[in-house]
């Protein structure tokens, strides 16, 4: 067996063999295709603003400023005030720099976990088969009929609005795509020789899951979890603004639903709805660019271009 | 129809309803686990002890729970939801008045965002490797990654607040009156109602057929009869839409089943910009409030409303597609 | 005489790693009424010249030198709106792969009907009625009409996309491996049904085949490609009697010949040279089992030995010993460079 080729056995005392060479390609991916890369610049660029958000604003986002006798209400942007001021008095600017980190944490967490739950769902479903795979495909067809923000809303509300309760919400509902897609993987994959070979050579199932088929699914993985991440990221704005956010954390969705009930639209007040919503989008565009990334390597697209 | 095509369509009724009843047993489940009082599902807080105890009573709270479960079960499916605590109606009536209003602006966003997506799709690929193209997918991305309620609140700013050319809220001027559902959906007055929400759904929805179509479009050119079409001197015009976009649109179509998925989420926040009276607002408005047997109700309209397009979706394009038979699928 | 002549035609690709011609240099004849074989393997280039004569090709293609003559006129020379009103009315193409050549949305009668009527300018009813006269001619049952093309056969889509290419009854007709794909009885009857349409319809044909035994059934006269030349051309029983080409002495070797039946087949070694970086000299002499030094550094030029037999070797006047050599099979076994 040429240890070089694709979905060969790794030798005993190799069992990490097949996720470096999973990870070096994805590697790989990050660094030729350029709306990959700068994905993840601003990605990078977002929790660089994350991690250093008390650098960058001396303001507390919750704390309501008062200068002299007078509360600084629907400032307009200044020198001091970067973006203004909300109608309470709290400064805009510092509440999108501290709003990084609400945003970034659900995005990864839940991306993160949908992808983990996604993917071995998928990869269970498509090794074992029989009634197993038929029973987590039902699942996941239910999981389909179920409409996904409303059922968010109905949990978070019967759950209590905190960010984590949200994150849960996602992670049970976002794994669909995920597992369907993984699944018809690894049912190819079952047909490539190597894990025949595997498994008259002995292997138990645990180790052909963990150390086969799982990195030959990473780059799929990959692919839903940076779209997840944007899925995450909208949700939790969409909850925050309908007002079932977390009401303890100054999230981008959070200073969105703040702004509309505070008649900003009809103020006029630019300063305040629109920074936010710039930056969901930014960030769920660098979601999209690195799964198109992925994308190409998974469904080479060589005709055109 | 042929005999395999009806058994088709009741097989896929049958799933539909097997996914409801889920859907149904979910909610109950979800709504008499409520922390707090078990009984406020059903009863007004407000009530007297005794008064409390007589509505546990003719609501049969007091009853096991599988029994309550087949109550439930028959009364759902006769069409009866209990009591909105919140209004003092009965929560089949309030449902029933604001289904019509999400549908008018589900529908047409879908319709009109397919229309314009996949036109501007098979225009995005006929211009390949110009800016204009770049610069349409780089558009179509952007928006797509936009909050839609954010979209929505740009919208209202800029048009309703500032232009005034748009109201900025629900679906009717005060005291309007129509003779009919026709005159309504067709009076001037609605229809500048409507016309804001709309759009922002429509822009919230159009960027997946739109990238959809183009790469059909742009995989169909490479076909071999699309290279015979020009080899028998059509005009390319004819080639590219009797026959590219003809052939590129089947898959776009599937789609459609998806992008009825993504306009069941995008319009509960839009509803809720706008203050448009359909059933996402209703939902958020029964949540907030915690008027149980409303949100209930909201919700199991809404599934059997997302369970229901999309089989009509999946009839859609099984008509569409004549190589696709009801015995393969 | 000559409906078509190709003179030095050079037609180039570009691609991300240089340009290849996969035409290079041809200078070919097609008379009127006869049917000419073009053999060769794959990737010499015979598709290609099929898309340049009718001037179809990919983006990333174009004509790089010579003229196309058709009826007098250079076609590589005129603009793209002219050259619209020789396709299919003067020149059509029968497709490699007639599978993929039928829009699978539409039933074949609406496809008749289109080019019929569109690029045919017929009205309906002439149009309806010219689609029934083509399903006879090429022998398709006419209720087919109404199918689509996944419900046709192989053979019938076949007979279909001939049927389609003879619609507006051009001169010329281009057939690209036209029954390659179908077994090899549809495969007598379609090349019967051919050859006969030809004759019956003063047709010229250019039958393109990697398959040597097509072109002794069915063609008058028969030119061998070779990595983008033209390596012999002649009458189809001369050259496959006579060859004077090493690699057509090569190719008659290494397929079954019922007359001969105790013979192997002598398969030729090697590959063809990579396109991008031609060699120098003679393109097959890495090949050939006669190469000489002269060979390696000269390419040779398509010479008219006799009146209408051509072939491009240096040695193509020993032929005739060549030839008894040519059946020794260790002679074959050339190392590869």
């Amino acid at each position: 067996m040429r240890s070089g080729s694709v979905g060969a056995l790794p030798r005993p005392g190799q069992t990490w063999a097949g996720w470096r060479r999973a990870a070096g390609t994805l590697w790989g991916v990050l660094q030729h295709d350029r709306f990959a890369f700068a994905g993840i610049v601003i990605y990078a660029l977002f929790v660089l603003i994350a991690l250093s958000a008390p650098l960058l604003t001396p303001y507390d986002p919750q704390q309501t400023i008062i200068s002299g006798d007078q509360l600084m209400a629907n400032r307009p942007p200044s020198r001091a005030y970067p973006l203004g001021t909300t109608n309470v008095g709290r400064d805009i600017f510092a509440q999108l720099v501290y709003g990084a980190r609400p945003a970034l944490a659900v995005g990864f967490v839940a991306a993160f976990f949908v992808a983990l739950i996604g993917t071995s769902i998928g990869i269970v479903a498509g090794y074992y088969g029989g009634w197993l795979d038929a029973v987590l495909m039902r699942l996941a067809d239910v999981a389909f009929g179920i409409p996904y923000l409303p059922f968010v809303i109905v949990l978070v509300a019967f759950l209590g609005p905190s960010l984590w309760n949200i994150v849960l919400t996602m992670a049970l509902l976002l794994w669909k795509d995920t597992a369907r897609v993984v699944r018809a993987q690894v049912l190819t994959l079952r047909e490539r020789g190597f894990v025949e070979a595997a498994r008259v050579l002995g292997s138990s199932p645990r180790r052909l899951m963990l150390v086969h088929l799982a990195p030959n699914v990473l780059p799929i993985a990959l692919l839903y979890g940076s779209l997840a991440v944007g899925w995450a990221i909208l949700t939790e704005a969409s909850v925050s603004f309908l007002g079932f956010g977390d009401p303890a954390r100054i999230s981008w969705g959070y200073m969105l639903q703040d702004a509309y009930i505070s008649q900003a639209l009809s103020g006029g007040a630019y300063n305040w709805f629109i920074p936010p919503g710039v930056c969901i989008m930014l960030v769920v565009m660098a979601g999209y660019f690195i799964s198109r990334g992925y994308e190409e390597l998974l469904f080479p697209r060589l005709r055109r271009r | 129809m042929t005999r395999s095509s009806t058994r088709w369509i009741a097989q896929r009724l049958a799933q539909m309803l097997l996914v409801l009843w889920v859907v149904a047993t979910l909610l109950f489940l979800i709504f008499r686990l409520m922390p707090g009082n078990p009984l406020a599902a059903y009863i007004d807080p407000n009530f007297t002890a005794d008064q409390q105890q007589a509505l546990i009573h003719e609501f049969g709270l007091d009853l096991p729970l599988w029994q309550q479960y087949l109550i439930f079960l028959r009364a759902s499916a006769a069409g009866s939801m209990g009591q909105s605590f919140f209004y003092h109606a009965p929560v089949a009536q309030l449902v029933w008045e604001a289904l019509p209003n999400t549908l008018i602006l589900v529908l047409g966003a879908v319709i009109i965002a397919f229309l314009i997506g996949a036109t501007a799709g098979a225009f995005l690929a006929w211009k390949r490797g110009t800016a204009l193209e770049t610069a349409g997918i780089s558009l179509a991305l952007a928006v797509r990654a936009a909050p839609e309620f954010w979209v929505g609140m740009i919208l209202l700013a800029v048009f309703s607040f500032s232009l005034r050319w748009f109201p900025t809220s629900g679906t009717a001027s005060p005291g309007a009156q129509y003779a009919s559902l026709w005159r309504q959906l067709t009076s001037p007055d609605f229809l500048r109602h409507l016309a804001l929400p709309l759009v922002t759904l429509v822009l919230y929805l159009q960027g997946l057929p739109l990238l959809l179509m183009r790469s059909n479009m742009l995989d169909v050119m490479e076909e071999e009869f699309i290279v015979m079409a020009r080899m028998k001197g059509l005009p390319e015009r004819r080639i590219l839409l009797r026959h590219a976009a003809r052939n590129a649109l089947l898959p776009v179509v599937t789609a459609f089943a998806l992008v009825v998925g993504y306009s069941l989420q995008g319009y509960v926040v839009v509803e809720n910009v706008f203050s448009w009276p359909g059933l996402g607002r209703l939902l958020v408005k029964a949540v907030a409030a915690k008027d149980y047997p409303l949100a209930q109700g909201a919700f199991l309209l809404i599934a059997a409303l997302a369970i229901f397009m999309n089989l009509a979706a999946d009839l859609f394009y099984t008509w569409l597609d004549p190589r696709v038979s009801y015995a393969k699928r | 005489m000559a409906i078509l002549a190709l003179e030095d035609l050079r037609v180039e690709y570009r691609t991300a790693r240089g340009t290849s011609a996969a035409v290079d240099g041809v200078t070919l004849e097609v008379r009127e009424g006869e049917v000419l074989g073009l053999v060769g393997e794959s990737g010499c280039g015979k598709t290609t010249l099929g898309r340049a004569i009718i001037r179809v090709l990919p983006r990333n293609a174009r004509i790089a030198g010579g003229r196309i003559v058709f009826d007098g006129v250079d076609l590589a020379a005129l603009p793209e709106a002219e050259m619209n009103r020789y396709r299919w009315r003067s020149i059509a193409m029968v497709p490699q792969a007639a599978m993929d050549s039928l829009d699978p949305v539409y039933r074949l009668g609406d496809q008749f009907n289109e080019v019929l009527m569109v690029t045919g300018a017929l009205s309906r009813t002439d149009a309806r009625r010219r689609s029934l006269d083509l399903c006879d001619l090429v022998g398709l049952d006419r209720r087919r009409l109404g199918s689509y093309p996944h419900e046709l056969s192989g053979g019938m889509k076949q007979r279909a996309a001939i049927a389609l290419a003879l619609a507006l009854r051009p001169r010329l007709l281009l057939a690209d491996e036209p029954v390659t794909a179908l077994d090899v009885v549809v495969q007598h009857r379609i090349l019967k049904r051919l050859r006969a349409l030809a004759a019956e319809l003063s047709l010229s044909v250019i039958l393109v085949t990697h398959d040597i035994s097509v072109v002794a059934q069915t063609c008058d006269r028969m030119a061998v490609m070779y990595a983008g030349k033209i390596a012999e051309a002649g009458p189809t029983p001369d050259v496959f009697a006579r060859p004077r080409h090493p690699y057509t002495m090569g190719l008659e070797n290494s397929f079954p010949n019922l007359l001969r039946p105790q013979e192997t087949l002598i398969p030729i070694e090697g590959v063809p040279p990579d396109l991008l970086h031609p060699p120098p000299g003679c393109r097959f002499a890495p090949r050939c089992p006669f190469a000489i030094d002269r060979c390696l550094g000269e390419s040779p030029a398509l010479r008219e030995l006799e009146p209408g037999r051509w072939a491009a070797c240096h040695r193509a006047e020993e032929a005739g010993a060549l030839r008894i050599q040519s059946q020794e099979a260790e002679r074959w076994r050339v190392p590869v460079p």
